[in-house]
């Protein structure tokens, strides 16, 4: 009786059409739009992740100020303005590397606040989860984009390029970090400990960011180092971005590679996360 | 329509070498309140989280609301509310953007109405915009039941709904409770170490104890299955069990650490027998117990609920420590 009056004409239905229609689509969206709210509201986060990358092009993009532009030429195999315009798509890319640890932690915290209980106790699948987590990171990563480009011009930086290919390379950025997120995701779905992102973090980065093209031409290498970095998806993100600013030429191969690391990457994680992916 | 919200047979979960719960058989009839009462680590939220598809069965077989737990998770997981014990709502969120979560987790359309409907219920309509780490314990446990209920739920499990709050909002939360049973008509099954909440709040309890069921029926039949009164003494010094036995009246006599639980016909006539028989012992507390729940469960486990079987959660210790978590 009353239940009818108080609560009836809003009888919640369910399912729709669209988007909405789509097994899982609507829980992918909530708990999407829940991460990168989470992240637009904390503005030290916000300040962190902007700032880091910002870093390093003011501290390693200078420290061959002085060194004459003939010598990095040589050193650099290529005809550059400077060591900046060099670096610029290379940092980009390597920032793109640990940006998958937000999406851990938020995880781990999901897991020890209880949260993931409360989600997994509703029809949404743990694949569901965890592909809203990576692609959450990924976007919170990729704010760091355009404004390391706006500083990138600050310091005089030219770019070469027209549009299209300006947005291939956005494209490969957001496929390179969601790839690595996804990565990253799937080696702590089993985690509940706040140290293992930040642990993991560290084994993904340095690695993966020396051996690769990001920061200097593979050329230079030993044998064994170009080995690692022409597996590298970094080296092919930072290698499609170069060839833009540096003669206004793009390779779509690189991009292709990225797109089928990322590709690999969210099918082998989604596998991991529902069978491994712990609820507390 | 199912007529029963929840049945199990032979539910079981084993973590390695443990098991939490041991082959419980479990019938609760669409539209009742349910209880689970024992102690810390009995297994009562093991059975919450098999119940809800959180975790596996072990062996046996359940079903909540007429679909199959390992065969149709989904479908229970559409037909289910769940109430934590610690709390679980998003902070960083408010109670509206909770709701608006709540409401995409389960696929929902046209629930605006009926969340706006659940925030007066609650008296939650004016603090609806502020963010949930700004609100008080009271208010978080309605938000939580007004999440449990956004999805008309069949059944609404209640895991320990009012442990660490003070009284008072122990009392409105109870009166809740009731209203959200009657007035939605939703099964509830709720755990409890709190006798007086079984008592109050259930047509049938369970005792649960290191996983099994050890007494189940309605508060009253539970109360009347124990038709002696209890004595607990506690003395000075030793006292002879066999001069205890033979006083008239005394049923039964065990000890527990330096006390004496002694089963009586009536508490009013021996008493004074006892009184006399340990006066030189040095008589240092003495409690008279009529059949209560916590009766039921002393009288079958041979423990008190407050006691806890091995593996525990102090309440208190967590608490502060998602409070300074949350910091």
């Amino acid at each position: 009786m009353t239940t009818e009056n108080r609560f009836g004409g809003a009888f919640a239905s369910r399912e729709g059409s669209g988007f909405a229609g789509i097994p899982q689509g609507r829980q992918f969206a909530g708990l999407y739009a829940r991460e990168v709210l989470k992240t637009f509201r904390n503005p030290f986060v916000l300040v962190i992740t902007v700032v880091q990358p910002f870093m390093w092009l003011a501290f390693f993009g200078s420290s061959f100020s002085n060194v004459p532009l003939s010598y990095l030429d040589v050193l650099l195999h290529a005809h550059i303005q400077s060591y900046l315009q060099f670096l610029l798509p290379g940092v980009l890319s390597t920032s793109m590397l640990s940006i998958g640890m937000f999406g851990s932690m938020s995880t781990i915290q999901d897991k020890r606040f209880g949260f993931m209980k409360r989600i997994l106790i509703t029809p949404t699948s743990k694949a569901t989860v965890y592909l809203a987590k990576a692609l959450g990171s990924a976007t919170r990563g990729l704010v760091q984009v355009p404004v390391m480009i706006a500083a990138a011009l600050l310091f005089g930086v030219q770019f070469g390029g027209d549009p299209l290919m300006w947005a291939g390379w956005l494209l490969c950025l957001v496929l390179l970090g969601f790839g690595f997120s996804c990565m990253f995701l799937a080696v702590t779905a089993s985690s509940t400990d706040w140290q293992t992102p930040g642990v993991i973090s560290n084994f993904i980065t340095m690695p993966l960011m020396f051996a690769s093209g990001a920061l200097f031409p593979t050329a230079n290498f030993p044998g064994w180092m170009q080995t690692i970095a022409a597996y590298n998806p970094v080296t092919y993100s930072a290698l499609f971005g170069r060839g833009i600013i540096l003669s206004g030429t793009a390779n779509w191969l690189y991009l292709g590679y990225v797109a089928v690391f990322a590709t690999v990457m969210v099918t082998i994680g989604t596998v991991v996360a529902s069978r491994y992916l712990k609820v507390e | 329509m199912t007529t029963e919200a929840i049945r199990t047979r032979g539910l079981t979960k084993v973590y390695g070498k443990f098991t939490a719960v041991d082959h419980v058989d479990m019938d609760v009839p669409s539209g009742s309140v349910f209880g689970l009462l024992g102690p810390n680590g009995a297994g009562k939220t093991t059975i919450i989280k098999l119940l809800t598809g959180l975790s596996d069965l072990s062996d046996g077989e359940a079903s909540v609301a007429g679909f199959d737990v390992r065969r149709e998770p989904m479908q229970v997981k559409r037909n289910v509310g769940w109430v934590a014990a610690e709390v679980i709502l998003d902070d960083d969120f408010s109670a509206w953007e909770n709701l608006w979560l709540q409401a995409k987790l389960q696929r929902l359309d046209g629930w605006k109405g009926r969340a706006d409907a659940l925030l007066a219920y609650f008296e939650l309509t004016d603090r609806r915009k502020d963010k949930v780490s700004t609100y008080s314990t009271g208010m978080r446990k309605k938000l939580e039941i007004a999440l449990a209920l956004l999805h008309q739920p069949q059944v609404i499990f209640m895991d320990e709904p009012t442990i660490g709050l003070d009284p008072n909002t122990r009392r409105m939360l109870w009166e809740l409770i009731e209203g959200v049973h009657t007035e939605f008509g939703i099964s509830v099954l709720l755990t409890s170490h709190y006798i007086e909440e079984a008592d109050r709040l259930c047509d049938r309890v369970s005792i649960i104890d290191h996983g099994k069921f050890v007494a189940s029926g309605t508060p009253d039949e539970l109360k009347s299955k124990v038709k002696a009164d209890i004595i607990e003494v506690e003395t000075a010094t030793s006292v002879d069990e066999v001069a205890l036995r033979a006083i008239p009246g005394v049923s039964e006599a065990r000890t527990q650490g330096k006390a004496w639980i002694l089963r009586v016909v009536s508490a009013e006539e021996v008493l004074p027998r006892i009184l006399a028989a340990l006066r030189d012992n040095g008589i240092r507390r003495v409690n008279v117990e009529k059949p209560s729940l916590e009766t039921v469960f002393l009288d079958v486990t041979g423990r008190r609920l407050g006691e806890t079987a091995g593996e525990s959660t102090d309440f208190r210790k967590f608490y502060a420590q998602m409070r300074r978590a949350r910091q």
